[in-house]
Formats: C-alpha cells, structure tokens, sequence
C-alpha cells in the first residue's frame, strides 16, 4: 500500500469486527480468525475509518478531542493508519 | 425428483422431529375411528376451526387427553416453506417417505410426519399465511393419513370406499376412481338407504366380527348435501367390488379376490413397505370374515334391492 | 494489551461480551442425545423483538453472537436475522447440523450471513455410528459431501463432537475424518443430560477407557502439532470456549455471557437453565442490570470459585460447569461423576505424558 498521507481515505476491511470495551477496542479479523486489542487512539482511529473522512479529517476529529500536541497527534494518527492497514484492518475506501 | 421437491423450497430442512413453534397453545380432541385424536399447539381461532368442522366429534381435551392415543403437535411454518403450485386439473398426492419408524410427508402447504417412538405421535407443520392459518384441507388431508396409520394398530384400515346402511348392518363398496361409489350411493339413497361416506370409511375388526365405521371425509356426495343418518359404526355385511354394465349382476368373489380390492383401495399405508405387511394381515382378516361379491349396476337399475337380498 | 487483560476486565465490570441465541427448537434431523427441552412452552420471538434485541446488544458492545437452536437455518428467519447481526458488526458463528447447507442455501449464507465461523456437528467416523446419532438415514454421507463444499465456497466450518459409547471406538477415524477435509475437530468427552432434566442421553455415556483413550489422542495430536511441549485447552472458557477464565470468578456466565431461547428466556449460559428474565417483558439491558437471578448468578460463580480453590492445582481438570451441576444434582456446587472421572484421568495421562518425557531424557548414551 502507498504511503498513508491526510488526504488518504482509508475503511475498514468489510471481513473485521470489533468492539470497545472501557476504551479499547477488541477486533476480530475473520479471514485470519486473528484478535487484536487497540488502545484507545487505535480504538478511535478505527471508529472513524468510514471510507468517507480522509485521515486529515480523523487527526482534526481527535484533536477535538483530545488536547495536548496536535503534531505529535498527527504522526500518532499517521502511524497508526499506516500499522492498522499494514495489520489488515483498513483498506482505501 | 426426491422427497418433498414438488412440495417444498427447501426439502432439506424438512423436520426430523416434532419441534418448532406452535401457533397457540389450545388442545382439540377430535374422536373419530381409532381416536381419539389430540392436536396441541393449536391457536384459538384454529382450534375454533376444528370444531366448526367437525362438529359434534370434537370431544373436552382434558377428558380426552385421558384416553387419547395419538397426539399431533401442530406447528408454523413460513409461506416461504411452501412452493406455490397450481393443482387444478390433476389430482394431488401427497409425497410420502417411509422409514422403519416414521413416515414423512409434505404436499400443498404441508409437513407432516408420524413417528412410533414407540407408540404413534403425529407432528404438523402448517402454512403461515395470513388468512391460511387454518386450511380445512391441509388438517383433513392430515387426518386422513393419521387415521389410516393409527387403525392399522387396532386391526382396522381406512379404506377407498362407500359405506351404505340400512341401519342394521352396512356394505363396502370398493372401486378405483369413476368406478361408481358416488353413483351407486346416490342410487341407494334415493331407496331410503344411508350413507356412511362415499369416499373413506373404516372398517374394524373386532370379537364380533367386522364393522364399518363412518369417518367425516366424503366426497362429491357429502358436498351436495344430506348423506342421510347412518349410525357412526355399524356391522358389516359384505364387500362389495363395484362393475359397470348393461345389466345388473351379483357375482361372488373368492377371499384373494377380495383381498386384492381390498389392497388396493386401502390408500397410504400400501405404499408402505415397513407396514405394508400389517396392513394385509389386517385386510386378510377382513375378507376371510366378511364375504365378497362384485356387483354390476346400472343406472336405471336398483343396486340398493340387490344389496339387501344378500342374506346376513 | 492483552485480550485476556481486556477479558478479565469485561467479567470484573459485568460487561457482556458473548451472547448465544437458540433461534428454534425445529430440526431436520433428530439425534437421540439432543439437549433441546421440547416440551418447553412459550411465546416465539418474532423478528422485531430479535432486531430490538440485536441492536441492545450492539449499544452493550457485545461482541460474539452465537446462532443456534434446534437448527437456525430452520428458523424462517435466518438469513435476515444472520444478516442484520453482519450489518452490526457481531462476530457471528452458526452452530448447524450441516445438513441443509449445499447449494443455494449455503450460498446465501455466506453473501448475506457472512459467519466468522459454522460450527458442524460430526457423530462418527462411519455413517452407520453418525446415523445412529442424528436417525435419520444417508445424514453422515450428506455431511460430507456438504463439508466439501462449504470449503469450496470459502466458508470457515469446524467441527464438534461429544463423546459417546456409540463412537468411542471410532475416534481415531473421526480425526482422520476431519483431518482429509482440513477442518479442526473439537470433541467433548461428556454427554450432559436434557435441558428438561432428562437424562435419556446420559444412556449413551462413553466409558471410562474411551474418555482415556480420547484424552491420550489428543495429547498425542498436540504433541504432534507442536513438535514438543504440549499445552491441552482444558479450561472451559465461555460459550465458543476461546476466552480465558476471569480472575474472581468460575466462569463467565452471567457476567460476560448469556443465552437465549426461543421464547425469550435469558439463562446466564446454555448449560445453566436458570431463567432470570424474559425479552417479551423486558429489554435485554435492563435484565443485564436489574436482574436479581443473574445477581445471584454471578456470585454463586465466585462462590464456585472458591469451593474449586480447597480442590488444589488439578481443580481445572474438572472442567466443572456450575451450569451442569445444577441439572445434574440440583445444585451448581456439586462435583458431577463426569467432572471428577475428567481430571482423574487427564491426571493419569498427564502422568504418562510426563514419565514418558522422562524416559527419553534418561536413555543411556552410547559410545
């Protein structure tokens, strides 16, 4: 997969599942019948993966709500994007 | 074509036991040769239905359950079961698939199937439709096969048939269809003769010889109207293989004759390889107690006459 | 940020996770140790009240739903059913007989039900012992020739089994069954009496030597697998038995798992027939928080969890369920035979898997 920019707009894969559970999230990827457990920026992050918002809109989305360095957010998102497509969880939407 | 194809969309998920969802929880014991017969899991307007139908044979559940030897557990199942099929003009059979301990059935919005686990249970899934809730013809054609298993153990048969009495004793008539059974019943009644049914009727074999026994299902006859008042079970006299011609004739016929006519006309079960063979002792019996004729008739003749000069 | 981390603190908080739902008790076959309690009355669901109650589990985050019955796919319902718990994002597994899944119907599941997993019932080796289970003829020959098409068509499928006098005998050939189509077969040593407290079934018990002689397969199997060291699942875990045992607790029922029955009675688990509320009188949610059966339910667990502790290390070789205990002897603290004879033995073949090890590191060298 390319490199994960703020206009990429990425979904999650339609083969996982997850839930959250106190903020993080348990996801089951079927086709690998593998579990994952995210802590709550990836818990967000795979909430906000629509295939609608691109990742741009999620770093402005948990800037929201989460204070703190927005830049160091912003790699955090990127980073995450980049693990969770690399892991099989998203996809370009 | 197997089990089920012409009946149902999807054959494979037929029941293998009874089990699903009733459509209430109302009872009905309907008491006619071989029962009473219980149907549980009714709702109220079907059981209301039953009793409509076959009124006067509907007995308290409670007192019935007592003495009940069969108990059919009646089920919903989804229009989607059923494939919609236009029988108009050719005469429906049911499907039927034996095996060692139950028989299977479906055919027009329906499911059914009896089980001898050991003793005869019935189970039967009906068409959720609004407005087919209730299918007079889907519970009789139930019945009718429930009956014809059910008799077979109290060395009784349900037999293709017309019954007609003079009260004290009745006469089979036995004939495939078009052969005359509703013919010579309208012929006999006309003499003042009644008349059990002009499609099946049960016979019954007991210490005191043979007897027949009216069950509610009639043919062209009953639609029109008055079947006269013959009693519900009444001795029987002779067997009766129905023939037409131009001249009116009674021939006798030896017992294997007999039991050939007998066989088959005796519907379902025949077809049963796993009781087929009850069901010939039980109709050998029959015509070794009971004497056989074939009877000629005519229009324009007067069968009843002929039927009563055979000596009791 | 481990899932038995996140588990353990679902059952800690009573957050339901789990959730297994007998659709029907309708079934196109009729095996003579069925659980089912078919003379059980009641009022169905109906597809609304299943829509309700799927969206609350979803609210509640409950990941795994579990479809069953009976068989689901007798339920008219399935395939809508089976579909809207896809579009909310359940973690779906369909416990079938496999006997109608082929051609259209298997199709259809697996485009509009999409299960993460269907898991099948196997009864023997041969059709004359699968046969003998399910009564009805040609089900083992159809079974087989299913399985081979639900792998065609992409779908993951595993195979269960319960140990009985019937198919002890075969048990080797039911591995190599499941092994020649690729598929994991799970088997569970103990037949458990009928949700009514039948205990018809309990007639078809295996032996003692076949329970033995299953426990020293599936050793030998692992063993196998793993090239070494071998770590058996012996731990009952939840109703699909992948989630580790919480900390304070017995077992997750009725803090991280329910199940459903036809008629809208909640249980806290499938084995435990303890109703403690109905979906026609209220909301899934608000018999999860108020209900004071699953209150009870849920410290009884711990309770379970203490009595287990004076069993020492073995106590988890019991694989006891509180659930069967209850059905069995009236109450969940009772030591049924099956438990007590399952860590005798497991015990005994721990052994020998530990003097055999030993054997082989003590084999003299020879120069």
């Amino acid at each position: 997969m390319s490199v994960i920019t703020p206009t990429t707009v990425l979904k999650r894969r339609s083969d996982v599942r997850y839930r959250l559970i106190e903020g993080e999230a348990v996801v089951l990827r079927q086709s690998a019948a593998e579990v994952l457990v995210l802590n709550e920026v990836g818990a967000s992050v795979l909430e906000l993966a629509d295939g609608e918002r691109s990742v741009g809109d999620w770093i402005d989305a948990l800037a929201a709500e989460y204070e703190g360095d927005s830049t160091a957010l912003a790699r955090d998102v990127l980073a995450f994007a980049a693990e969770l497509a690399e892991a099989g969880l998203l996809e370009p939407g | 074509m197997s089990f089920g194809d012409g009946f149902l969309r999807f054959p494979d998920l037929f029941p293998g036991r009874r089990g699903g969802e009733p459509w209430g929880d109302r009872t009905v014991a309907v008491d006619v040769a071989g029962g009473p017969y219980l149907f549980t899991g009714l709702s109220a307007a079907q059981a209301a239905a039953v009793r409509d139908r076959f009124a006067g044979l509907c007995r308290d559940a409670s007192e019935a359950a007592a003495t009940a030897m069969v108990a059919t557990q009646v089920f919903r199942a989804p229009a989607a079961d059923f494939l919609d099929r236009d029988v108009r003009g050719w005469e429906y059979t049911l499907d039927m698939e034996h095996a060692p301990s139950a028989v299977s059935l479906a055919g027009l919005r329906l499911m059914a199937r009896l089980d001898w686990g050991p003793h005869l249970a019935g189970g039967l899934w009906t068409c959720e439709e609004a407005g087919e809730e209730w299918s007079a013809s889907v519970f009789e054609n139930f019945l009718r096969v429930l009956a014809a298993y059910r008799l077979l153990a109290e060395e009784g048969a349900v037999i293709h048939s017309a019954g007609v009495t003079g009260g004290e004793s009745a006469f089979l008539l036995l004939g495939p269809s078009g052969a005359g059974k509703t013919t010579v019943s309208r012929l006999c009644l006309a003499r003042g003769a009644a008349v059990l049914s002009d499609d099946l009727n049960a016979v019954r074999l007991g210490d005191g010889g043979a007897r027949l026994q009216k069950l509610p299902f009639t043919g062209d006859l009953g639609d029109r109207g008055s079947l006269g008042d013959a009693p519900a079970s009444v001795p029987l006299r002779a067997l009766l293989r129905l023939a037409k011609g131009p001249e009116e004739r009674l021939r006798p016929l030896s017992p294997a004759a007999a039991l050939a006519g007998l066989v088959a006309a005796a519907p379902f079960v025949n077809r049963d390889p796993w009781r087929r063979e009850a069901l010939l002792g039980v109709l050998e019996r029959l015509a070794r107690a009971v004497p056989a004729y074939e009877l000629t008739f005519s229009l324009a003749g007067d069968p009843w006459a002929i039927l009563q000069s055979i000596s009791p | 940020m481990s899932l038995s981390r996140v588990i353990a603190t679902a059952w800690r908080e009573n957050l339901l996770f789990s959730v297994l739902v007998e659709l029907t008790y309708r079934c196109n076959l009729d095996c003579f140790f069925c659980y089912n309690d078919l003379g059980l009355k009641g009022e169905p669901l109906t597809r609304e009240e299943y829509f309700r109650l799927f969206a609350e589990l979803r609210e509640m985050e409950v990941l795994n739903l579990t479809l069953t019955g009976g068989e689901p796919l007798a339920h008219p319902d399935f395939l809508v059913l089976g579909a809207r718990a896809r579009e909310l994002g359940f973690v779906v597994r369909v416990k079938s007989n496999g006997h109608a899944l082929r051609g259209e119907l298997a199709r259809r599941v697996r485009d509009e039900v999409d299960p993460f997993l269907i898991e099948v019932s196997l009864h023997g080796a041969t059709a004359v012992t699968h046969d003998r289970q399910t009564r009805v003829p040609g089900s083992f020959d159809r079974l087989l020739a299913n399985l081979r098409e639900l792998r065609e068509l992409g779908l993951r499928v595993k195979l269960n089994s319960t140990l009985t006098a019937w198919n002890e005998g075969e048990i080797e050939g039911m591995f190599a069954v499941a092994d020649s189509l690729g598929l994991p077969l799970q088997v569970d040593p103990e037949v458990t009496p009928r949700d009514d407290g039948g205990r018809e079934p309990l007639q078809v018990t295996a032996s003692r030597e076949g329970v033995l002689r299953l426990f020293r397969l599936q050793f030998e199997r692992g063993r196998a697998a793993q090239g070494g060291q071998v770590e058996v699942q012996v731990a009952r875990g939840g109703d699909d038995g992948t989630l580790p045992t919480p900390v304070d607790k017995h077992c997750g029922a009725g803090s991280s798992g329910l199940a459903i029955d036809p008629y809208g009675n909640v249980y806290p688990c499938v084995q435990w027939r303890r109703p403690v509320g109905n979906l026609h009188r209220q909301g899934l949610r608000e018999i999860w928080r108020g209900s004071a059966g699953l209150a009870e339910v849920r410290d009884l667990t711990v309770e379970v969890k203490e009595r287990l502790a004076v069993q020492g290390a073995g106590g988890h070789l019991l694989n006891f369920c509180p659930g069967s205990a209850a059905i069995q002897a009236g109450t969940p603290f009772e030591l049924y035979p099956a438990a007590v004879q399952r860590r005798e033995l497991l015990e005994q073949v721990m052994a020998e898997e530990e003097s055999g090890r030993k054997k082989k590191t003590s084999l003299p060298i020879v120069r």
